[in-house]
C-alpha cells in the first residue's frame, strides 16, 4: 500500500509541478493577496476596537488559513479533470489500493500547501512579520490538518456532482461564508451580534485565532486546543468519506 | 473443454436516480465467453453494452445476477480479477501532461512490476506497436489514433489473458480504425481473449468470433456473425415511398403474394425479405405497378447484421436514440 501511495504521489508531484500555471495559481496568487491586500489594512489597523497595532501582524496569519481554505478548498477541479479522461478509470481496473489512491492525491494537496505556507511567510517576512518559532511550527501542522480537511471534502464534492460548473457553484456556496465569518479580513467583532453568533459556528473562526496567538506565541491560548481538536476531527471524518468515495464504484 | 473465462447469468444492473425512477441498464443477461475469442457486444447507445462491460471489469457493482470472470467470482474475488484483465476504456486514460511512456510505466508499477521489469516491457510493447517516435511525447499531443494505440499497449501491459475494450474505434479515422483492428486481431493470435463493446456492424462482422446483438439490457441474439445473418433467409427488398401512407398501401398489395416470406415498415421504406432477390424484384415491380404503388427508390441487399439488428429489434442501429 506506500509503494502504490508512492506511485500515485510522485506521478501526480511530477504532473503538477510540469503544469507551467502552477506557478501562477499556485504561488502568485495567495502572493497578490499579501501584496495588495496588506497595505490597504496598515489604514484600517488604527481604527478603534482594531486589535492589533501592526497590520501585517494581524493579517498574515490569517492569510495563512484562508490560503489553506482556498487552495486545498478547490483540489476537486484537478480530481474531475482525471475522471474526464478516464485517467482515474484506468488506474481503478489496475489492482492499486484504493486508499493510495486516495492517500497519493491528498499527500500531493498537503505538499502544495506547504509550498504555498512557506512563500507567504518568506514574503511577510519581508512586511515585517515577526513570528515565535514554536508557535510557527504548531502552526504549519494547523494548516496542514485543514488542507486535509478542505482538499479531502473537495475531492469528494469532485466525485459527487461530477460536473465543473456544479462543483464550482457548491464550493463557493460554503467556501465564501466560511472565509467572510472567520475574520480573515475583517475582526468579527466589528460586526452585529448575529454576525458574532453565525461566526462562532465557523471552525476556521477558531482557525484564525489560533493562528494569530501561535505566531504570537501564545501556544497554550484556548483558541489553539479548540482548532486542533476540530480540524483534527474534520480531517479524520472528511478523509474517511473520501477514501469510502475512492473505494465504492464511482467514475 | 476449459472453463469458460467469463460466465455470467442473471447479471442486471439499476441506476436508481434521486427522485426519479430508476433505470434498468442490464435486464438479466446470461452468456459464456470462451477462451481464445474475440467476443463482440454490438447495440445501439443506450442499450447496456458499456454497463455490461463496465461490471465485469470490477467498476461498477452489479444490482443482481452472478458472474465468473478468468475463474473468480466478481462479487467477492474483484481484486484477483483486475490482475487478470486489461482494459481500455472509451476515454483511455492517459495523463495528458505525461508522456505516453511515463504512462505506461504508472499503470506497469501498479500492476507491481519492478522498474526494470516494466521498462524491458515498455520497450518491447512500444517497438511492436511502433510507438517508438511518440513515446516520451506528451500524450496531449497525440492524434486519436496515436493515442488509441497507446491505450491498447496500456491494456495489456499485465499481460492480461482477457482484454476488455470498450468501443475502441470509435471517433477514429477509417485508417487508424483498421490499425487497431487489426492490433486486436494480432492480440489475439498471441492467445489473448478479447471482449469489446461496438456499434459499428462492420466491425463485428469483420473482427469478433461471436456477437451478442444488445437492445434494451437484454441480448436479442447471439451467436457468430455468420449464423446471425444465417437467421434472415434470402435477400432484402428495401422499397421507398414518399410517406407512410405508400408503405401502407404497397404492403397491402405484397403481403398475401407466395413471393414474400415476411414484411416490416420501417418509416417510409417497406423491407421485404424474399428467397431469391434477383428473381423476385421484377415481379414485386410488376404488382407494384400494376397496384397503382410503384416505389420511389429500389434496393436490393444481402442480409447483413444490419439486417438481422432490424429484424429483431425492430429498429435500426443508427436511428436509437443517445445516451449511455
Amino acid at each position: 500500500m506506500l509503494r502504490d501511495t508512492y506511485l500515485i504521489m510522485s506521478n501526480e508531484i511530477k504532473v503538477t509541478f510540469r503544469n507551467p500555471f502552477w506557478i501562477f495559481h499556485g504561488l502568485v496568487q495567495p502572493l497578490i493577496y499579501l501584496v495588495l491586500f496588506g497595505p490597504l489594512l496598515n489604514g484600517v489597523a488604527s481604527a478603534r476596537g482594531f486589535p492589533s497595532a501592526n497590520a501585517i501582524q494581524f493579517f498574515a496569519p490569517g492569510l495563512l488559513i484562508m490560503n489553506a481554505l482556498f487552495s486545498a478548498g478547490f483540489v476537486g477541479f484537478s480530481l474531475q479533470d482525471k475522471v474526464e479522461c478516464g485517467f482515474l478509470e484506468r488506474l481503478r481496473v489496475t489492482p492499486v489500493r484504493r486508499v493510495a489512491l486516495a492517500m497519493g492525491l491528498i499527500l500531493v494537496s498537503s505538499i502544495e500547501l506547504l509550498i504555498q505556507s512557506t512563500a507567504l511567510v518568506l514574503c511577510a517576512l519581508l512586511f515585517g512579520l515577526r513570528f515565535d518559532p514554536w508557535g510557527g511550527l504548531l502552526l504549519v501542522a494547523l494548516i496542514l490538518l485543514i488542507g486535509i480537511a478542505m482538499a479531502s471534502t473537495s475531492f469528494t464534492l469532485a466525485l459527487l456532482t461530477r460536473e465543473g460548473g456544479v462543483l464550482a457553484g457548491v464550493t463557493n456556496t460554503f467556501v465564501l461564508p466560511l472565509l467572510i465569518l472567520s475574520g480573515v479580513m475583517l475582526p468579527v467583532t466589528f460586526g452585529p451580534p448575529i454576525i458574532q453568533a453565525l461566526a462562532r459556528l465557523d471552525p476556521f473562526l477558531y482557525a484564525v485565532n489560533a493562528a494569530r496567538a501561535l505566531m504570537s506565541g501564545a501556544i497554550l491560548d484556548g483558541s489553539v486546543a479548540a482548532a486542533f481538536v476540530i480540524f483534527a476531527a474534520l480531517s479524520v471524518a472528511t478523509l474517511a468519506v473520501f477514501i469510502r468515495g475512492m473505494r465504492e464504484a464511482v467514475a | 473443454m476449459a472453463a469458460p473465462i467469463i460466465s455470467i447469468a442473471k447479471l442486471s444492473k439499476r441506476f436508481s436516480t434521486r427522485g426519479r425512477a430508476s433505470i434498468e441498464a442490464v435486464r438479466g443477461i446470461d452468456l459464456e465467453v470462451e477462451r481464445g475469442e474475440i467476443f463482440g457486444l454490438l447495440g445501439p447507445n443506450g442499450a447496456g453494452k458499456t454497463t455490461t462491460m463496465r461490471m465485469l471489469c470490477t467498476l461498477l457493482v452489479p444490482t443482481g445476477g452472478t458472474a465468473n470472470v478468468t475463474g473468480y467470482d466478481l462479487m467477492t474475488q474483484a481484486s484477483e480479477i483486475r490482475r487478470h484483465i486489461g482494459y481500455v476504456g472509451q476515454k483511455g486514460g492517459m495523463e495528458p501532461i505525461a508522456t505516453g511512456r511515463e504512462n505506461l510505466m504508472l499503470h506497469a508499477q501498479l500492476y507491481r512490476m519492478s522498474r526494470t521489469e516494466a521498462a524491458r516491457r515498455i520497450d518491447m510493447l512500444i517497438e511492436r506497436l511502433q510507438l517508438a517516435e511518440f513515446a516520451d511525447r506528451k500524450a496531449e499531443t497525440y492524434s486519436g489514433g496515436q493515442r488509441r494505440i497507446f491505450d491498447l499497449a496500456s491494456g495489456v501491459i499485465n499481460m492480461p489473458e482477457l482484454l476488455f475494450l470498450d468501443e475502441p474505434t470509435t471517433g477514429l479515422d477509417p485508417q487508424s480504425r483498421t490499425r487497431v483492428q487489426d492490433e486486436v486481431r494480432a492480440l489475439n493470435k498471441q492467445g489473448t481473449t478479447i471482449f469489446l463493446t461496438t456499434h459499428y456492424l462492420e466491425e463485428a462482422d469483420s473482427v469478433c468470433s461471436r456477437v451478442a446483438i444488445v437492445d434494451h439490457g437484454r441480448i436479442a441474439a447471439l451467436g457468430s456473425p455468420a449464423e446471425l445473418k444465417k437467421q434472415i433467409a434470402g435477400d432484402i427488398v428495401n422499397l421507398g415511398y414518399d410517406d407512410e401512407e405508400g408503405v401502407a398501401a404497397a404492403s397491402s398489395l405484397m403481403n398475401g403474394t407466395r413471393l414474400v416470406l415476411e414484411s416490416q415498415r420501417i418509416g417510409a421504406t417497406l423491407h421485404l425479405y424474399v428467397n431469391r432477390g434477383d428473381e423476385a424484384l421484377p415481379e414485386i415491380m410488376r404488382i407494384l405497378g400494376q397496384g397503382g404503388r410503384p416505389p420511389k427508390t429500389v434496393q436490393l441487399s444481402r442480409p447483413s447484421l444490419d439486417e438481422v439488428f432490424l429484424k429483431l429489434t425492430g429498429h435500426a442501429l443508427s436511428e436509437s436514440k443517445k445516451e449511455d
